[in-house]
């Protein structure tokens, strides 16, 4: 098939039918890859089907952050990491990479599927889709007494292996220290050479024995996130115009000294702002 | 229309796009000390535009990828305005789908301007995942949920999508040239990192 010419179909056909809808084909290597064994957490809710999870954990993942997730279970990453995870991703947040596309992976559970692992000599393996050149593979476990009610946090971690490798087998010895109970294998994929985009993947390991009970603070402080104010009452007519501002049809406002009428409905938001939105204002 | 349906293919069909996509990456192989924060992967030679403005290959790559994100936004969008029960979310969805029809517009001036395709060849973004992109699969699901189900299921699907956008225009705003596209590129990392959060207050997770 001639993928350029469907593309190009496609682009066409949104244009001239809105109903269809359009997707695009994708090349053969899609995406980028996760922790194949021991499987990381979107890695074994994928398998398990997006659409009809089996385990309880995959389905409370969906049932909190959907199933695009899951279909995209191999770009869990961010573009422009550049070596700054600790400074990008926030505790309670390590398995999402801070993304909140992938925030059902964030659920603290005891009942997430886990590997039966022993202590030792293991190989750990990517399944990577697109095995770009060039990365820094670092392994971590959580420490000893860690819990698994407690949401994941950087402190939590203890490293265990690290690899630079110019071009990665995606397969590697790693001695795995002695534990009790269920921990979590930590991966983060640097890449470089080329490009800042890191990987990050949860799995969940299980050595037996049982987890020691649960910190009397079982739920670490979150960071803030930025959370919206409430939506305000409507504005005064012809007054400057402000983000997080449910502007109604035929609101005036001004902007950098601009008169502007909505022409949508909305609730105004920081990059909405009128010079740049023709579609929600009409300068007037 | 079958013939645009991969859905194998598309099955996790993911955001690809890192930044470097057809233009050659710094020369220096040694990997970053732990915590420091890389160069830009790349920032391209800039060439000049008929019209006096500058653009390079990441440019080119945000653009012709964001038009493509955006039509499949703008579909996702299109669902909620005759099945969402909120109308909290019809209204979003209707703000969402004005304004990126009208990105849509803008952007795909720049590419008539740059004389550069509406989409990128099929094997140009191989190396790194291809498209993002939501199935058949997945919107038929959608489709199929009515109420209160059907505006949560909405809800993170958008949300998921726009995570994606937020990533592909950071990556423009590291490496590329033209202020148009890099300005763009802040005001969509803007406004969809404030949707996102709306949102999950919608979903009661915010």
């Amino acid at each position: 098939m001639n993928l350029r010419r469907t593309a190009a179909t496609a682009i066409a056909a949104l244009a001239a039918a809105p109903l269809v809808v359009m997707v695009l084909p994708s090349s053969p290597a899609s995406g980028h890859g996760t922790m194949s064994n021991p499987a990381s957490r979107v890695y074994t809710c994928w398998k398990e089907g997006p659409e009809s999870p089996d385990s309880a954990a995959c389905k409370a993942a969906v049932a909190a952050g959907g199933t695009q997730a899951l279909y995209d279970w191999n770009e869990v990453s961010l573009l422009e990491a550049g070596g700054n995870h600790q400074g990008l991703i926030p505790d309670g947040k390590l398995c999402s990479a801070g993304r909140d596309k992938y925030r059902g992976l964030d659920l603290p559970r005891t009942d997430w599927p886990a590997k039966s692992i022993s202590a030792g000599n293991q190989t750990l393996t990517y399944h990577a889709t697109a095995p770009h050149l060039y990365g820094k593979f670092t392994f971590y476990i959580t420490k000893a007494g860690w819990s698994p009610t407690t949401p994941l946090r950087w402190g939590d971690l203890v490293q265990i292996a690290e690899y630079t490798q110019n071009n990665p087998s995606f397969s590697w010895n790693v001695n795995v220290p002695s534990r009790s109970g269920r921990h979590i294998i930590y991966s983060i994929w640097q890449r470089f050479n080329g490009s800042n985009e890191a990987f990050y993947t949860c799995s969940d390991v299980n050595f037996g024995g049982g987890n020691p009970n649960p910190e009397p603070t079982a739920t670490a402080t979150p960071t803030p996130t930025p959370t919206p104010p409430p939506t305000t009452a409507p504005p005064q007519p012809g007054g400057t115009w402000q983000a997080y501002t449910a502007y109604a049809v035929g609101a005036q406002v001004t902007y950098a000294g601009l008169a502007y009428q909505c022409r949508q409905a909305h609730t105004s938001l920081p990059g909405w702002e009128p010079p740049n939105t023709a579609a929600l204002w009409l300068q007037v | 229309m079958p013939h645009l349906v991969r859905a194998r293919a598309l099955l996790g069909a993911a955001l690809l796009l890192a930044a470097g996509c057809g233009v050659t990456g710094s020369s220096d192989v040694t990997a970053p000390a732990t915590g420091s924060r890389l160069p830009p992967a790349t920032t391209a030679l800039a060439t000049t535009a008929p019209d006096g403005t500058t653009y390079n290959a990441a440019d080119v790559m945000f653009t012709q990828m964001m038009v493509a994100h955006h039509g499949q936004g703008i579909e996702i969008v299109r669902l909620a305005s005759t099945r969402a029960s909120s109308a909290d979310v019809k209204t979003l969805a209707a703000a969402v789908e004005a304004t990126q029809t009208a990105e849509v517009k803008t952007m795909s001036g720049w590419l008539r301007t740059w004389r550069k395709p509406a989409t990128a060849a099929a094997n140009e973004h191989a190396a790194h995942g291809g498209m993002p992109g939501t199935s058949n699969i997945e919107i038929r699901a959608l489709k199929a949920k009515t109420g209160d189900t059907f505006d949560r299921a909405f809800l993170n699907m958008l949300i998921a999508h726009q995570d994606d956008a937020i990533q592909m225009a950071r990556a423009e705003t590291a490496a590329g040239a033209n202020p148009e596209a890099t300005g763009l590129a802040k005001r969509i990392d803007e406004s969809r990192t404030a949707q996102i959060a709306q949102m999950l207050t919608m979903l009661g997770q915010g």
